[in-house]
C-alpha cells in the first residue's frame, strides 16, 4: 500500500521474506485478539464500551497476546517449512495492514492537535480538528485530479508522479481524518454518542473517496494505467465538491445514532457496501477511459499513446467489477442480516433494498454478457458507465427522492 | 414410441430456451425494471391518497395491475417463479456437463487446437532425450496439476491450475435457487406482524397487511408489557427504546426480559422485536380558562385517543397525542446549538358550534428565554394541518392562578379608564388590578415581570375566538410499545444460499482455469518441443504468469541444449 515500496532496498526487504511473513501473522493475531476480546474478554461487546476496552488494559492483553502468538507461530512455521515464506497472500496483504497501521499512527499524532475537551461541545463543533484534515484531503484530491488530467497532455513531465503522490497523500489524510472523527465523537456528552464514522452520508463519502482511490492506485501500480486516473480522480473530485456542499448545509456535524443504527452490523454492512460502490466507480472510470480512447483513435489524436490499450482498459473495467460485485453481494446479504435483526425481516422491498437488488442485477447481467456471451469493448464500456449512474442513484437518489425505512443518510 | 420421441422433440427446444443465457439476461433485466416501479410508486398507502394523486382513470389502471402492492402481485411472483424454473433448467443442463469436464479433460492436444492458442513457444533441441526434457519440465511445473500421456512419438504433459473454476458457476446458480426457495418458504410458512401493547396490559394478536387490507392472527402466547422507557440524548434525539416484556403461555408466566432495538427476544420460534412506540392513552388534565369575562377556571379530563365533551358549550376536545418532552434548538440559525426542553405538551382538536375546527398543541410549562419567564404558549394550526402550526404566546404564566386573576382585573379597569394617554391608562389600570389581587399597596416580588406578561396577554388573549383556552395542567403518562413479531422458517435457508452465493462468486471471479501443454516430439536423436497456454479468465495476469514460466522454461531448454542435463 505504500507508494514508494518498489524503489528502495530497505523498503524492499521489509516486504519480502521472513520479515513480511512474520509481520503478516502478527497482524492477523492482533485482529483475532480484537475479535476474541469482543466475544470472550472483559465486559464483552457493547456498543460504546468496546472501543475503550480496546485501548485499555484488556485490549493491550488480548491484542498483545494475539500479535505475539501470531508472530511466534509464524516464526516456528517458517523454520519448519521455509517455503511458506514465499506465499503470495502474506506478501500482498502485509502492505495493506501496514497502511492501516500507518493511518492509526497518523491519527494518534493528529489527536495531539485536538483542542482540549473543555473547548469542544456538541453544540459547537467548529474547532474540532478533523475538519481541517478533511479540508486538506479535499484540496489534495482536487489537486491530484488536476494533475492526472494534465498528465494526459504532458505525459513525460513529472506531473504524473505528482498526481500519484498527491493521491496517496489524500488517501492517508482521508483515512486518518475518519479515524480522528471516530475519536472526536467520544469527546462530548461524556462519550455517550461515540460511534464509527460511517453513520451519515458525509462520512461515508470520505470513505468512498478513499476506497475509490486505493482500488485505482492498485491498478495503476500493477498495470501502469495512469491515464485512467484522469477519469477516476475526476469522479472523486466531483464527489469532493458534493461533500463540501454537504458540509456547508450542516451535514458534517457529529450526531448521535438513532437506536436502529446502534449495531455492529452498521460497521460491517456500510463499509462493505462502499467497497462495492467504490469498485463500480473505478469500473466507470475505466469505461470512460475506454470510450475516450476510442474517440481519440477515430480522430487520429496523438494523445492516444498515453492511454493503456483498449484491451487493457476493458480488462481493468472487468477487474473492478470483479472486485465490486462480490463485495456488493456480501454487503447486501449483511444488510439483510441486519434487517432481520432490527426489523424482523430480511427483505421488505424497501426502496433502498430494491435499488440494491437492481444494481446487483445490472452488474449480474454485465458479467453474463461478458463471460458467457463474450461481449467486449464499446458496449461494455457504456455498460459500466450507465451501471454506475444506476449505482449513484442507489446510494444518493434513493435517499433524496424515495421514502423508506432507511432513515440512514437521508438528506434533510 | 414415435409419439413419445415427438413429444421430447417438442420439449427439447423449449428446455434449451428456458435454460439459456439470453433468457437469463432478459429475466434479470425485466426483474430490474419491474422493481423500479415499486420503488417509485409508494407501496401500500391509503387508497384514498392514490385516488387523489392519480385521478380516477390512472388509479383504476394502476390498481388493476396491482401496482400499489406490486411485490405480491401474481405477475411479479410468476416472474420470480419463472426465474426459479429457468435456473433449475440451466443447472440441470449444465451441471453434468461441467462435472464431466472437470473429471476427465483430455491430456492430448490436437494440432488444430494448438494453432488457436494465443500463447505458444517452440524449441528444437538436438542430442537430448525426450525423457530428459520431460523430467526438467515436470520439475519446473511442480506447482501445477500434471498429467501425462504418450501417443506414439509424441509425449504430452498437461498442467492445470484452478481447475475447479466451474464449481463457482454451480455454486452461484444453485445459491440463487436456494435463496429463492428460502424466500418462498418465508412467505408460505412464516408470518410477520405488529402488536401494540400498552404498559400494564397484555395482547396476543398481531395485525399485518395482506394486499391492501389489514388482517389479524392469534399468537400461541400472550405478551405483557410491564414497562417501557425511552432514553434521550441531551439534544432530544432518542437514544434507546426499552420494553420489559413477560411472555404468558397457557396462563403461566414463562419468561420476562428486556428488549431493545436490534436485540430481539426469541420464544417458541417467534422473534419479538422492538419496532415502535406511542402514547398508550395517557391521562390528561386540562385547565379551561374561560374567556367570558367571569375569570373562572374550569377543568377537563380525558385520556389520549378519547374525546372530552363540554355539555354546556357543546365544545369537544379530541385528544390525539401527548409528549413528555419537546426538545428544540433555540439558537438562531448559524449560531452554536442551544437545546432546550420545552416540557410536556398535549395535542388535541377543538371543535364546537360556530367554531372552525383547530388543532392545538398546548404546553404545560411557561416558556423561558434567556432566563426570563415569558409565560405559557401554545401552537395552533387554524387550518388543521400540523405543518402550519403557529405559536401563540399567551403571555401569562398559567401555573400561577393569580396572574390570570390579575389579567381579568386589568381588563375590567382598562375598560373603565377613559384617559387619552394609553401608557398612563395602562399604568393606572395595572395598579388598580394589583391592589385588587394582592391588597392595597402590597406587591409580590418580581411584579415588574408580571406586568410585562399581563401587557402581552392583554394583546393576545381577548382576541382568541374560543369560549375558553385549554391549557395542559397535569398528566399521567402511559406508553404503548410497538412490537413486531415474526416467524421465518425460510431464513436459515436464505442464509445458507447467501453463503453459497458469496463463495461461488469468489471462485467464479477469482479462480481462473489455466492450462498449459508441453508437447514433446521425438525425431530420431532430436526433439521438438511446443509449449502452449490458455486461461479462461483474467488475461492480464495470465500474460504475466505465462511469460514468467516461459522465461524459466527457456532457460531450462538452453541448459539442455548445452548438454548439461540435470
Ligand atoms: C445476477 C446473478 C447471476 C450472476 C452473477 C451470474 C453469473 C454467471 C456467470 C459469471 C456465468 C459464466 C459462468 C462460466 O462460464 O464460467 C454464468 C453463466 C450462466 N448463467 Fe448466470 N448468473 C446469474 C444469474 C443467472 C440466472 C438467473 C440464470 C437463469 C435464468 C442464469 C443462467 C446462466 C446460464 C444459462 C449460464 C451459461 C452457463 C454456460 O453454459 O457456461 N444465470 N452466470
Amino acid at each position: 500500500m505504500t507508494a514508494i515500496a518498489e524503489s528502495n532496498g530497505l523498503w524492499e526487504s521489509m516486504y519480502q521474506g521472513r520479515t513480511a511473513f512474520v509481520r503478516y501473522w502478527a497482524y492477523i493475531g492482533l485482529m483475532l485478539g480484537a475479535v476474541g476480546l469482543a466475544m470472550f474478554g472483559g465486559d464483552g461487546y457493547t456498543e460504546n464500551g468496546y472501543i475503550f476496552q480496546l485501548v485499555g488494559q484488556d485490549g493491550l492483553m488480548w491484542l498483545g497476546t494475539g500479535a505475539l502468538l501470531g508472530a511466534g507461530l509464524a516464526i516456528g512455521a517458517s523454520m519448519l517449512r521455509p517455503e511458506m515464506i514465499d506465499g503470495y497472500i502474506p506478501k500482498m496483504m502485509v502492505s495493506w495492514f501496514d497502511g492501516g497501521a500507518l493511518m492509526l499512527v497518523l491519527m494518534g499524532l493528529l489527536t495531539l492537535l485536538e483542542p482540549t475537551a473543555a473547548m469542544v461541545s456538541y453544540e459547537d463543533q467548529t474547532n474540532l480538528f478533523a475538519a481541517n484534515v478533511i479540508m486538506t484531503m479535499n484540496v489534495l484530491f482536487l489537486f491530484s485530479a488536476i494533475c492526472y488530467i494534465a498528465y494526459l497532455f504532458a505525459p513525460d513531465s513529472f506531473i504524473g508522479s505528482m498526481a500519484t503522490a498527491t493521491a496517496w497523500a489524500a488517501l492517508y489524510a482521508g483515512g486518518s481524518a475518519l479515524l480522528l472523527r471516530w475519536y472526536e465523537s467520544y469527546l462530548f456528552m461524556d462519550g455517550e454518542i461515540g460511534h464509527a464514522p460511517v453513520s451519515n452520508i458525509y462520512e461515508v463519502f470520505i470513505l468512498l473517496f478513499c476506497i475509490v482511490t486505493i482500488i485505482y492506485l492498485q491498478w495503476e501500480k500493477r498495470y501502469e494505467a495512469k491515464a485512467m486516473g484522469a477519469f477516476v480522480m475526476a469522479l472523486v473530485a466531483a464527489g469532493v465538491f458534493f461533500s463540501i456542499w454537504l458540509e456547508s448545509v450542516g451535514q458534517a456535524e457529529i450526531k448521535p445514532l438513532v437506536p436502529a443504527l446502534q449495531s455492529y452490523w452498521m460497521k460491517i454492512h456500510v463499509p462493505m457496501n462502499f467497497v462495492g460502490y467504490g469498485a463500480f466507480a473505478v469500473a466507470c472510470g475505466a469505461g470512460m477511459a475506454y470510450l475516450t480512447r476510442m474517440w481519440l483513435e477515430a480522430r487520429n489524436s496523438k494523445m492516444v499513446r498515453v492511454f493503456p490499450s483498449l484491451e487493457q482498459l476493458d480488462q481493468l473495467a472487468y477487474k473492478s467489477v470483479a472486485v465490486g460485485f462480490p463485495a456488493f453481494t456480501l454487503a447486501t446479504i449483511l444488510g439483510a442480516a441486519w434487517a432481520a435483526e432490527a426489523w424482523g425481516g430480511y427483505w421488505s422491498w424497501d426502496p433502498k433494498e430494491t435499488w440494491a437488488l437492481i444494481v446487483w442485477l445490472v452488474y449480474g447481467a454485465y458479467l453474463h454478457v461478458r463471460i458467457s456471451h463474450g461481449w467486449h469493448g464499446k458496449t461494455l464500456a457504456w455498460w459500466t458507465v450507465i451501471a454506475f449512474l444506476v449505482t449513484v442513484f442507489c446510494f444518493l437518489g434513493v435517499n433524496m427522492y424515495l421514502a423508506g425505512l432507511h432513515s440512514y443518510g437521508r438528506l434533510s | 414410441m414415435p409419439a413419445m420421441s415427438n413429444s421430447t422433440d417438442y420439449l427439447k427446444p423449449i428446455l434449451l430456451r428456458l435454460g439459456s443465457m439470453s433468457l437469463a439476461i432478459t429475466l434479470l433485466t425485466v426483474l430490474a425494471l419491474a422493481s423500479v416501479i415499486g420503488t417509485v410508486l409508494l407501496q401500500n398507502q391509503d387508497q384514498a391518497d392514490y385516488l387523489q394523486q392519480f385521478g380516477p382513470i390512472w388509479y383504476w389502471v394502476f390498481r388493476s395491475l396491482g401496482l400499489f402492492d406490486m411485490y405480491h402481485t401474481w405477475w411479479f411472483l410468476s416472474l420470480l417463479g419463472f426465474l426459479m424454473l429457468s435456473l433449475s433448467v440451466c443447472l440441470w443442463r449444465n451441471v453434468p456437463r461441467f462435472l464431466k469436464e472437470m473429471r476427465g479433460s483430455k491430456v492430448a492436444l490436437s494440432d488444430s487446437a494448438m494453432k488457436h492458442m494465443k500463447y505458444s513457444r517452440h524449441w528444437d533441441l538436438k542430442g537430448t532425450s525426450a525423457d530428459n526434457v520431460l523430467l526438467v519440465a515436470k520439475e519446473r511445473l511442480k506447482e501445477w496439476r500434471i498429467r501425462e500421456e504418450q501417443r506414439g512419438d509424441v509425449s504430452y504433459i498437461r498442467a492445470d491450475k484452478g481447475k475447479y473454476h466451474k464449481w463457482g458457476y454451480i455454486c452461484v446458480h444453485s445459491a440463487m435457487l436456494v435463496i429463492l426457495i428460502g424466500g418462498w418458504m418465508s412467505v408460505q410458512f412464516g408470518f410477520r406482524g405488529n402488536m401494540n401493547v400498552g404498559v400494564g396490559s397484555k395482547e396476543s394478536e398481531i395485525s399485518f397487511l395482506k394486499g391492501t387490507s389489514t388482517e389479524y392472527m392469534k399468537m400461541p402466547f400472550e405478551v405483557r408489557c410491564n414497562d417501557f422507557s425511552i432514553d434521550f440524548y441531551p439534544n432530544g434525539m432518542p437514544k434507546e427504546f426499552k420494553s420489559n416484556l413477560t411472555i404468558i403461555d397457557d396462563g403461566k408466566e414463562v419468561l420476562t426480559s428486556d428488549i431493545i432495538v436490534n436485540e430481539p427476544l426469541y420464544y417458541k420460534g417467534v422473534r419479538i422485536y422492538q419496532a415502535s412506540f406511542g402514547d398508550g392513552g395517557s391521562n390528561i388534565h386540562l385547565k379551561l380558562l374561560k374567556l367570558d369575562g367571569s375569570g373562572d377556571i374550569d377543568s377537563a379530563e380525558a385520556k389520549v385517543y378519547t374525546t372530552f365533551k363540554d355539555e354546556a358549550t357543546g365544545i369537544t376536545l379530541e385528544m390525539t397525542d401527548f409528549r413528555p418532552h419537546n426538545v428544540e434548538n433555540m439558537a438562531e440559525a448559524g449560531k452554536a446549538k442551544d437545546f432546550q426542553d420545552l416540557g410536556p405538551s398535549v395535542d388535541f382538536v377543538m371543535r364546537g358550534p360556530g367554531l372552525k375546527p383547530v388543532k392545538i398543541r398546548s404546553f404545560m410549562d411557561a416558556f423561558e428565554l434567556n432566563g426570563e419567564n415569558r409565560g405559557n404558549f401554545m401552537q395552533v394550526s387554524f387550518s388543521g394541518n400540523t405543518q402550519e402550526f403557529e405559536s401563540v404566546a399567551l403571555g401569562l404564566d398559567m401555573s400561577n392562578p393569580q396572574e390570570w386573576e390579575l389579567l381579568q382585573r386589568f381588563i375590567v379597569h382598562l375598560a373603565g379608564a377613559n384617559l387619552k394617554n394609553q401608557q398612563k391608562a395602562n399604568m393606572q389600570a395595572f395598579k388598580a388590578a394589583m391592589d385588587d389581587v394582592f391588597g392595597k399597596d402590597k406587591r409580590p416580588d418580581n411584579f415588574q415581570a408580571m406586568a410585562m406578561r399581563v401587557l402581552q396577554a392583554v394583546q393576545v388573549i381577548p382576541r382568541l375566538p374560543w369560549p375558553y383556552i385549554p391549557v395542559l395542567d397535569d398528566y399521567d403518562q402511559k406508553y404503548y410499545t410497538g412490537l413486531q413479531l415474526a416467524e421465518d422458517p425460510g431464513m436459515n435457508v436464505v442464509w445458507t444460499g447467501s453463503a453459497l452465493l458469496v463463495m461461488g462468486l469468489c471462485i467464479m471471479l477469482y479462480v481462473s482455469h489455466r492450462k498449459l501443454w508441453l508437447i514433446v516430439r521425438r525425431k530420431g536423436n532430436d526433439v521438438s518441443i511446443s509449449f502452449v497456454g490458455l486461461s479462461n479468465r483474467n488475461p492480464l495476469n495470465f500474460d504475466r504468469e505465462f511469460n514468467e514460466i516461459l522465461s524459466l522454461m527457456d532457460d531450462d531448454m538452453q541448459q539442455l541444449k548445452k548438454g548439461d542435463a540435470v
